[in-house]
């Protein structure tokens, strides 16, 4: 038999194939099962759908090995020749209808759960902005971005990389335990999505449009995600961290934003010197603006500008004030207004005056912005 | 060959088309005698009742989700 020669090798192959399933879950290689109802929920339908594939190809590959290698036949054989078969044409168009429906049911079963957003006990507002993520808790004026927090010398490989590189960021989405938490997604300049796989949550945000989801994270514990959707650039630099935290710890977090939100508001009264602005300003620039304009100011030539040298950063303040706050239609240059605190804005705007060479000794003062954001 | 489908026949055979599965054999039977109307009946009919399936497992699917 010529089989033999081959069959084997064939056999193990295929053995070899199917053996590393097993292992599948502890490479991560396979969807995880998350911490959520819906996300379990998802996960045994996935495992549901991948095991009847697995049964389809075992049954359709099987057939086609037994007829190759029982109905062989040697050179110069007559084919048989025949039009049909219907019975066999029934079984084969029933059998994927019964299937069809058979994962369509429980399918629906779960998507209908997953669009319930009825009941929420509190409502965030998510907004994609290139390349960050806002988040405003609707009803407690509390309004804040999420941008990434790994510091750039691991991302150019001259520290060793964090245990959450990438996966990090400087104010998480913080949400209690155990709350039907509903979020409205939307977008500021492009379309992103926000994606946490141990929700189970992955929603596009749509400039223009507001998209719905929703959650319940059962334990405190912290869950990380990323933008889902190609948005520029630093698509891969906008982490979404999830921080879910008892009842208690949230509404001790929500004071504690509160009264954060009293003392930037102090804060903006006081008087800075230029060594105090200009501190504050690298802080803000390395954490808001270097990614375009890059540390050392001189930009990416062709895609986004110096900085250094620059005859708006050296010229009238005003322009450059109205710039920032305001961005520039038609460019990638975003309106920071509200995406920064009236000290931040200004000591941005104080450090990009008097850095790399620039030397105008301009101060910008937190209350001449404050007077032009109102 | 040629003798004239009865209304079993001709549902099964309209059911036959709605699927994509035919015999050579019903075919040409099909072809051969018969009046065109009652088989766009039938063809109405079916559809019809292909609505109320639909309906009833959707309704059942959702009825399973608890909606």
């Amino acid at each position: 038999m010529k089989i033999i020669g081959w069959g084997l090798p064939a056999l193990f192959g295929a053995l070899g194939l199917i053996f590393p399933l097993s292992a599948a879950a502890e490479w991560q290689v396979n969807l995880g099962p998350g911490v959520t109802e819906i996300s379990r929920a998802v996960y045994d339908l996935h495992m549901t759908i991948f095991w009847v594939c697995v049964a389809i190809g075992a049954v359709v590959f099987g057939v086609m090995l037994y007829s190759i290698v029982h109905h062989r036949k040697s050179r110069g054989a007559k084919a048989h020749n025949f039009h049909e078969n219907t019975l066999v044409e029934i079984i084969w168009t029933v059998v994927p209808f019964v299937i069809l429906v058979g994962m369509a049911v429980p399918a629906t079963a779960t998507l209908i759960k997953m669009y319930d957003q009825s009941e929420a006990e509190l409502d965030i507002q998510v907004t994609g902005y290139q390349w960050k993520w806002r988040y405003q808790y609707l009803g407690e004026d509390i309004d804040f971005f999420s941008s990434l927090s790994t510091p750039r010398e691991q991302i150019s490989n001259d520290e060793t990389k964090g245990e959450h590189y990438l996966l990090e960021v400087d104010n998480a989405m913080v949400i209690p335990a155990g709350k039907k938490v509903r979020l409205l997604l939307t977008a500021n300049d492009v379309i992103h999505s926000w994606w946490v796989p141990d929700l189970a949550v992955k929603k596009d945000a749509i400039p223009g449009f507001i998209n719905e989801a929703w959650t319940i994270a059962p334990e405190p514990g912290i869950y990380r995600g990323q933008c889902a959707e190609l948005c520029g650039k630093d698509h891969g630099f906008m982490p979404i961290v999830v921080d879910v935290r008892s009842e208690e710890d949230f509404n001790q977090w929500l004071v504690e934003m509160k009264q954060a939100k009293a003392q930037a508001s102090d804060a903006a009264t006081k008087n800075w010197t230029l060594a105090e602005l200009m501190a504050k300003g690298e802080e803000v620039y390395n954490r808001a603006c270097a990614a375009c304009h890059q540390p050392n100011g001189e930009g990416i030539p062709g895609a986004f500008p110096a900085l250094k040298g620059s005859p708006m950063m050296v010229g009238d303040p005003a322009a450059h004030i109205d710039v920032v706050l305001n961005g520039k239609s038609g460019t990638a240059m975003q309106a920071f207004r509200d995406q920064l605190s009236a000290v931040e804005l200004a000591a941005v705007i104080t450090y990009e005056r008097n850095a790399w060479g620039n030397t105008t000794g301009d101060l910008v003062s937190p209350a001449q912005i404050n007077t032009l954001k109102q | 060959m040629s003798d004239k489908p009865n209304l079993l026949q001709m549902f099964l055979s309209v059911l036959a088309a709605c699927f994509g599965v035919q015999s050579s054999h019903n075919r040409e039977r099909d072809f051969a005698a018969g009046h065109t109307w009652a088989w766009m009946l039938l063809g109405l009919v079916v559809m019809g009742l292909f609505v109320v399936f639909v309906i009833a497992l959707v309704s059942w699917a959702l009825s399973l989700a608890g909606a």
